[in-house]
């Protein structure tokens, strides 16, 4: 678990939704989803916008930028619609009991 | 010289502790208590806000600093950028708000001029500087930082520059912060009727990689036919926290050249205002940002044409190298009295990483009918042509790309008319110019 970081407790978060965390100087939204736990950086890569306000659709694997609706993906993080057309960073997810955990992509 | 620093937080109980520690005239007590009230009661700016949507603070815990205390130990001190081969009229230094030294030369106090600590002058020349206190140009109501700085502004620089003095020598003054420290610096620049002087104010951490919270302001009031060269290089750590009110009142035939040098700070949101508030009132704003890492730099210019045959010309350029971001909101307000307004405002970005991002953002809003306002803005990479030629007469491809930034920037250089000044701006972006990352 070296560099996996505790953030939240999985009762946390609803299934489907989301949950801004601090991790290491660093924003990112934890998001529940079809049973599964995703971290992405919480910048919509269009505007430059917070994610974690958006909402999280379980059966399409994504979470929606309010500002503008640029869908991501919550496992790649890649842009799935406009107007944002690049990835925002995805970072590892460990669950163990209750625990969430995340590590960091340092990229 | 550093200070101690009380418990951390900003409570009521701080405050008082704070200015019970303070020996200040009560009229000054009365308004920062007021200031605070403001503080208190104003939210935090979120990305709700237009201003804000661009620039997220929501990493910033206040609860990390606390208000300074007078109890300094000595620190070493960063080299000052500005002052090489410059011949000063006086000088002045403040460690995490704290006055550590100043001086000003006989032949200009000796005329009246007033150069050093706002804390110490405003104990000597309380009755003179009231009305600017109780007039201020920077709205305490403004936002939770312009609110934060009235109650609390420690430390900071007074100029003072009598009716018809022209101080020919450049006064400079340096803010330096430790690691983790708060600078809650104000600066007041008064020149009055027919003055002239050059004010040099920069900014730096001890550590270049330390961090910090700057929460300042600063009041340039140009009086009638009064010139005065501004200058203000930051150079924060970068862990720190930057944030800024600014803004100058420009009285009839007075000229304001302002020079903003923008480098240090993990994040900066600087508002800078200037108002021409007599007939024929002159200013010419300059900027220059040189981004890298994951800095985010946000400045937001004003230029407030109040009264008519006024003249302003803003020039900002920015190179943005790594992940960094810049955003430059520009507005031109022109009052429907102030007829025949030349104003121009121009935004520059060089785009030194596929990875950073700017946004420029310029804005009209002209109420009046006889005017002259333009705007124009720029965002673009190194030209891949000026680069291949460059390396053709055997330049290396980092000395390539360092000419052509420093190219870039030469336009903004020509402006600004002090040597020191330029020299100091083109060194330390030199230094910090690697390659074009793809």
């Amino acid at each position: 678990m070296a560099d996996f970081i505790a953030v939240a407790k999985t009762s946390e978060i609803p299934d489907p939704g989301s949950l801004l965390v601090e991790v290491d100087d660093r924003l990112v939204v934890l998001i529940h989803a079809a049973g599964h736990f995703y971290a992405l950086d919480d910048v919509c890569t269009h505007d430059g916008g917070p994610l974690s306000d958006g909402p999280v659709d379980a059966a399409g694997g994504t979470i929606a930028c309010p500002r503008h609706g640029a869908k991501f993906d919550v496992k790649t993080g890649a842009a799935l619609t406009m107007p944002a057309t690049q990835a925002t960073t995805v970072h590892e997810v460990k669950v163990d009991g209750e625990q969430v955990f995340v590590k960091l992509n340092k990229a | 010289m550093i200070s101690a620093l009380a418990p951390a937080g900003f409570s009521p109980d701080t405050f008082d502790a704070f200015l019970a520690a303070r020996d200040e005239p009560g009229w000054l007590s009365d308004l920062r208590r007021q200031a605070w009230s403001c503080f208190t009661k104003l939210g935090m700016p979120s990305a709700r806000d237009e201003e804000w949507m661009r620039t997220d603070i929501r990493l910033l815990k206040l609860d990390n600093y606390a208000l300074p205390t007078d109890a300094p130990v000595d620190v070493p001190a960063p080299q000052a950028l500005l002052v090489e081969g410059v011949e000063l009229g006086g000088h002045g230094e403040t460690v995490d708000s704290y006055a550590a030294q100043g001086a000003l030369a006989e032949k200009w106090a000796s005329r009246g001029v007033l150069f050093g600590n706002l804390d110490r002058l405003v104990r000597e020349h309380g009755e003179l500087l009231r009305p600017y206190f109780e007039r201020p140009i920077v709205d305490p109501q403004q936002d939770k930082f312009s609110a934060f700085n009235a109650a609390c502004w420690s430390g900071g620089a007074l100029l003072f520059v009598p009716r018809g003095v022209c101080v020919d020598q450049p006064l400079h003054w340096l803010a330096r912060m430790t690691d983790g420290g708060i600078d809650l610096g104000r600066t007041l620049v008064i020149l009055e009727e027919g003055a002239e002087a050059t004010f040099l104010a920069e900014t730096a951490s001890t550590d270049p990689n330390g961090g910090g919270l700057h929460c300042g302001a600063v009041e340039l009031l140009v009086g009638k036919n009064a010139r005065l060269r501004y200058v203000h290089l930051q150079n924060w750590g970068h862990r720190v926290w930057h944030f800024a009110h600014q803004m100058a009142h420009v009285g009839e035939g007075g000229s304001l050249q302002w020079t903003v040098g923008a480098l240090g700070s993990r994040l900066a949101k600087v508002n800078q205002h200037v108002a021409l508030v007599g007939q024929d009132a002159e200013a010419q704003i300059n900027g220059v940002m040189f981004t890298h890492g994951k800095q985010h730099l946000s400045y937001n210019t004003h230029q407030h044409h109040q009264a008519p045959y006024c003249r302003s010309d803003l020039l900002y350029k920015a190179a943005l190298q790594d992940k960094s971001r810049t955003v430059w909101r520009g507005m031109i307000k022109v009052d429907q009295d102030a007829q025949r307004t030349d104003a121009y405002q121009r935004n520059d970005n060089l785009m030194l990483s596929t990875a950073a991002r700017a946004d420029s953002i310029p804005g009209l809003e002209i109420e009046a009918d006889d005017v002259r306002c333009t705007h124009g803005s720029t965002s673009g990479r190194v030209d891949d042509q000026q680069l291949f030629y460059a390396m053709t007469r055997g330049y290396t491809r980092q000395e390539a790309v360092r000419m052509i930034v420093a190219g870039f920037f030469q336009q903004v250089f020509d402006r600004i008319a002090i040597q020191s000044v330029r020299d100091a701006l083109g060194k330390a972006i030199g230094q910090r110019v690697r390659d074009i990352q793809e």
